[in-house]
């Protein structure tokens, strides 16, 4: 039995009047990949954010530690520390070069000396394929090469668990590989992630589980063969049909 | 005709130029703190601190600064009991006045910043006020140049209106001797040119500054 890290239950977020996650139980295991997938509004992107409490959660609770952290008491920054983002559209930081967006945050919450940091942020751009741009602005680079220094960024903490929100959608359909390529051998090195993605080949490949989200439900969850081969729900199989390219 | 008049006109216009850098100086450094400030406030979401910003800001706005440089140096200190130099005075207008303009520039800038940057600073574990000076003011900033430095040389221009109240600016000084002296086309050509210089030196500062961030 693999120890949970994180467990999500009855969480719920409204924004006024509107209920954009209703009920979400989840646990997620270490070095567990979970990808979210469903229809456009049913609320990943919000579960994620409230995950790292981008947004308050309206009720319900997270546990990660032991601790739950559905609280203004509780210091999110130790949990942000932990557990990184990569969103879908880079959000680097214009005015830095590529090495500097990757050292600032360990900088800053004192990660380690420079020269060390600078060790640690060279080598993560070796591993995503950059390092010869380390010097150069962001706004020189392509999406996929933007996007792979983000998620080197977001290691730079060196995160227990990384949380993507639709990270290719963004991409020219020909940059998607080299990001994914990445984020494959994250999961094979044994990260924690959960993946909001519409690239429904990755999710089969790289998930030990697929949750499939609608109007602020998990409506169903399962091994990817489960969800992709045998859907359960009348809500997974029209929202797969739509989306899969028709069974050859 | 000679020019042996700038004999005593050049003279007069140096000690005139001295307090209109002062007042310039220390009036756009005061504007640019207080601009800051409220610019700040304008796009938070604290109620109070938005009002007393905005109150502020339509107050200055909306009245001539030479009627707020004569309130000031007439009205102010016999409601209040108290003595104020002109020159306090000048430089409290300036300060006034290009703060609340500043503020608007300032309040434009951060909102001109993608919140996706905030979010992943906040997402890297950064505090909101390592967020702040780390990920938002220098773009920010950068985005302002144009609009600041504007700003800087409309505040500049403005220290002739000080005049009125007997400020001894380069304006001031250059109308004592051409009513002294009869010389108009000659003062005032020369005080076109101190101006001219001036502000042709913070044009360049600007260009300079503007080049540096690209
Ligand atoms: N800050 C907000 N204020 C108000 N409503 C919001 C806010 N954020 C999200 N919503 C609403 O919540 C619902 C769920 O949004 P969310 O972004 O989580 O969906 P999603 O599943 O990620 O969709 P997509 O696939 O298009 O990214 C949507 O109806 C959206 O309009
Ligand atoms: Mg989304």
């Amino acid at each position: 039995m693999m120890n949970i890290m994180m467990r999500v239950c009855h969480l719920s977020k409204r924004f006024g009047e509107s209920e954009v996650l209703k009920d979400i139980n989840v646990n997620i295991a270490e070095g567990e990949v979970v990808c979210v997938i469903g229809p456009s509004g049913s609320g990943k992107s919000t579960f994620l954010r409230c995950i790292n409490r981008l947004e308050m959660p309206s009720g319900g609770t997270i546990h990660y530690r032991g601790e739950n952290l559905v609280h203004e008491a509780y210091d999110i920054r130790k949990f942000r520390e932990e557990v990184g983002m990569v969103f879908q559209r880079f959000n680097l930081f214009p005015l830095k070069t590529v090495l500097e967006n990757v050292m600032l945050a360990p900088l800053l919450t004192k990660k380690g000396t420079k020269s060390e940091v600078r060790k640690i942020a060279l080598e993560l751009l070796d591993k995503v394929g950059l390092v010869e741009k380390a010097h150069v602005y962001p706004s020189t680079l392509s999406g996929g090469q933007q996007q792979r220094v983000a998620i080197a960024r977001a290691l730079a903490m060196q995160p227990k668990a990384l949380l993507f929100d639709e990270p290719t959608s963004a991409l020219d359909p020909e940059l998607v590989g080299d990001v994914l390529e990445v984020m494959k051998n994250l999961a094979k090195d044994g990260m924690t992630m959960i993946v909001v993605t519409h690239e429904m080949s990755f999710a089969k490949e790289v998930a030990d589980r697929v949750i499939f989200m609608a109007d602020g439900y998990i409506v169903e969850e399962g091994k990817p063969e489960e969800i992709f081969v045998a859907p359960k729900e009348d809500r997974t199989i029209s929202f797969l049909s739509r989306v899969l390219p028709a069974a050859g | 005709m000679t020019i042996s008049f700038l004999n005593t006109l050049l003279p007069m216009l140096v000690q005139g130029l001295k307090l209109t850098l002062l007042i310039a100086i220390l009036g756009i450094a005061v504007g640019t703190v207080i601009g800051s400030l409220c610019g700040y406030a304008l796009q938070g979401n604290n109620r109070i601190t938005k009002t007393v910003a905005n109150t502020y800001i339509w107050i200055i706005r909306a009245t001539p600064l030479m009627v707020q440089a004569l309130y000031g140096y007439f009205v102010i200190p016999k409601l209040l009991g108290i003595e104020l130099d002109s020159t306090t005075v000048g430089i409290m207008v300036i300060a006034l006045n290009s703060g609340a303009f500043i503020s608007e520039i300032v309040k434009g800038a951060l909102l001109g910043i993608d919140p996706g940057q905030k979010e992943a600073s906040l997402s890297l574990g950064m505090s909101n006020l390592q967020v702040m000076f780390h990920v938002i003011i220098p773009p920010a900033f950068k985005a302002a140049l144009p609009a600041l430095f504007n700003q800087f040389i409309i505040s500049v221009k403005d220290t002739a209106l000080l005049s009125i109240i007997t400020v001894n600016e380069i304006t001031h000084m250059g109308q004592n001797y051409a009513a002294l002296s009869f010389k108009t086309i000659e003062t005032y050509t020369t005080i076109a040119i101190f101006y001219l210089v001036l502000l042709s030196i913070l044009i360049v500062v600007q260009k300079k500054i503007e080049r540096k961030m690209r």
